[in-house]
């Protein structure tokens, strides 16, 4: 990671106060450039971050590029089946390995001088490499040039990394998530072309995490869904160092016009009837479970003031013939909550120009999610700026 | 000969098929090795090779093989 000299880190004392004395991460967060590099060694590249989906590598030999914060990385799914991120640069010349996503029917070779690499990483041929016709030579262990592999992890058909290999596990740094979510363990079916699409937003990544994790705007933003969730049937969800989010109590399967709904996840206990729950997984996975579906998005920081919002839903069962016309209402009507939002996270992104704001204050009662996000924030930033001196 | 090869070849290269390019080598090879150009021979096994292996094709094992036979790369490296 490049630690450049920058000037100082803002000040974020008052965004680690208890909610109800605390402010919200000052404007440098939202605004800066240099800031925003600032997040991506102290939060991004430093904990569990999405790049994709699982489904993007539906079978053995697909490889999807992914420029995540300006890192090349390259999806693979090798021949056993096995998921693979790795570094997509070439070990010979540093030239991009992968441009597009597609079927590789063997290896990975490199448009440039066309060095080899298997599947998993491993560099297989170096061509003239002692001299043409001369495939080896005695300066270049080949063994010790393989691919360089990015921890991975995939959980609820997101594909997680931690690009500067220093995390706790996964399974360790989320484990009270997955234990929360356990019933949810289960395969999960992409639905089709209508169930996956993008939001571009003029937000800084924050921003979406925030309006996410809180239920305080649903009245205001979501009238549509006054008419059967109501704000007090909310609860507000907190696990300090780790997630946030909000559940709902009534939660309502969607129906088509015959009765005919999607079918359930299998094993489910009584709390999923009618309950649901979002939850953002720090730092840039928004999360939601129902007993008929889940859904993930997937937040890809372009640049300080600029986020792709990265959306697919996930059902419980293949969608067969007859309820594909309901998948596609339900995709249709998820979407359309999700540019409900658009307005909000843009309008926050150009209120943080105001150079007299302050980050604001929390609602004690309704905020608790958003500030146990700035609070995690704040943490890794402070943490990450007392590990580098 | 080889102007048909020649040919052939920058069309196999215009069109990525790797599978073509891999035949089309080894026959280049084959000739240069039948006039114990052995360099030359050499040359066009390791493109043969590359994109035998870049279209999975079970020939890359043989490729592999010969090289390996004039001290070109490490035996059984595939």
């Amino acid at each position: 990671m490049d630690r450049i000299n920058r000037a100082p880190a803002p000040d974020v004392s008052t965004v680690l106060r208890d909610v109800s004395s605390a402010r919200g991460l000052p404007n440098a967060h939202y605004t800066d450039a240099d800031v925003f590099k600032r997040e991506r060694d102290a939060v991004l590249f430093r904990n569990w971050s999405g790049i994709g989906f699982a489904k993007d590598v539906p079978k053995p030999g697909f490889v999807k590029p992914v420029t995540f914060l300006g890192m090349p990385l390259l999806i693979v799914r090798d021949r056993d089946g096995s998921l693979r991120v790795f570094q997509n640069t070439c070990r010979h010349r540093g030239m991009i390995l992968v441009d597009a996503p597609g079927h590789l029917r063997g290896v990975i070779r490199c448009p440039y001088h066309s060095w080899c690499y298997g599947l998993d990483g491993r560099l297989k041929v170096t061509p003239h490499v002692g001299g043409p016709g001369i495939n080896t030579h005695a300066a270049l262990d080949i063994s010790t040039l393989g691919l360089i592999q990015i921890r991975s992890h995939v959980w609820m058909g997101v594909v997680f990394v931690n690009v500067d290999g220093q995390a706790p596990a996964f399974e360790q740094a989320h484990a009270p998530l997955l234990e929360r979510w356990s019933e949810f363990d289960k395969p999960l079916h992409a639905g089709g072309a209508a169930a996956s699409f993008t939001l571009d937003v003029a937000t800084n990544w924050k921003l979406a995490v925030e309006n996410y994790c809180e239920s305080y705007h649903l009245p205001w933003v979501h009238p549509g869904l006054n008419s059967y969730s109501r704000l007090e049937d909310h609860y507000n969800i907190i696990e300090r160092g780790a997630y946030s989010g909000q559940g709902t109590y009534v939660y309502r399967q969607i129906k088509g016009d015959r009765g005919e709904m999607l079918t359930d996840f299998a094993g489910l206990s009584e709390k999923w009837e009618t309950g649901a729950e979002y939850i953002a997984v720090y730092p840039n996975v928004l999360l939601g479970v129902q007993r008929d579906q889940t859904f993930a998005i997937v937040l890809d920081p372009v640049d300080c003031e600029r986020t792709i919002e990265r959306i697919a839903l996930f059902y419980a069962a293949p969608v067969t013939a007859d309820l594909e016309a309901l998948a596609d209402r339900n995709a249709a009507q998820w979407k359309q909550v999700f540019k409900e939002d658009v307005f909000v996270v843009e309008g926050m992104q150009r209120g943080r120009h105001g150079v007299h704001f302050d980050g604001g204050r929390f609602s004690p009662a309704m905020d608790g999610p958003t500030h146990n996000f700035h609070h995690w924030v704040a943490a890794q930033v402070q943490s990450h700026a007392g590990a580098a001196v | 000969m080889m102007d048909r090869l020649e040919t052939a070849l920058i069309s196999a290269h215009g069109s990525g098929d790797s599978n073509r390019l891999a035949v089309l080598y080894t026959e280049a090879a084959d000739l240069a090795e039948d006039a114990g150009r052995i360099d030359a021979a050499c040359f066009y096994l390791t493109h043969a090779l590359v994109f035998a292996l870049e279209a999975g094709a079970a020939s890359a094992t043989q490729l592999a093989g010969r090289l390996a036979a004039h001290n070109r790369m490490p035996a059984a490296r595939n």
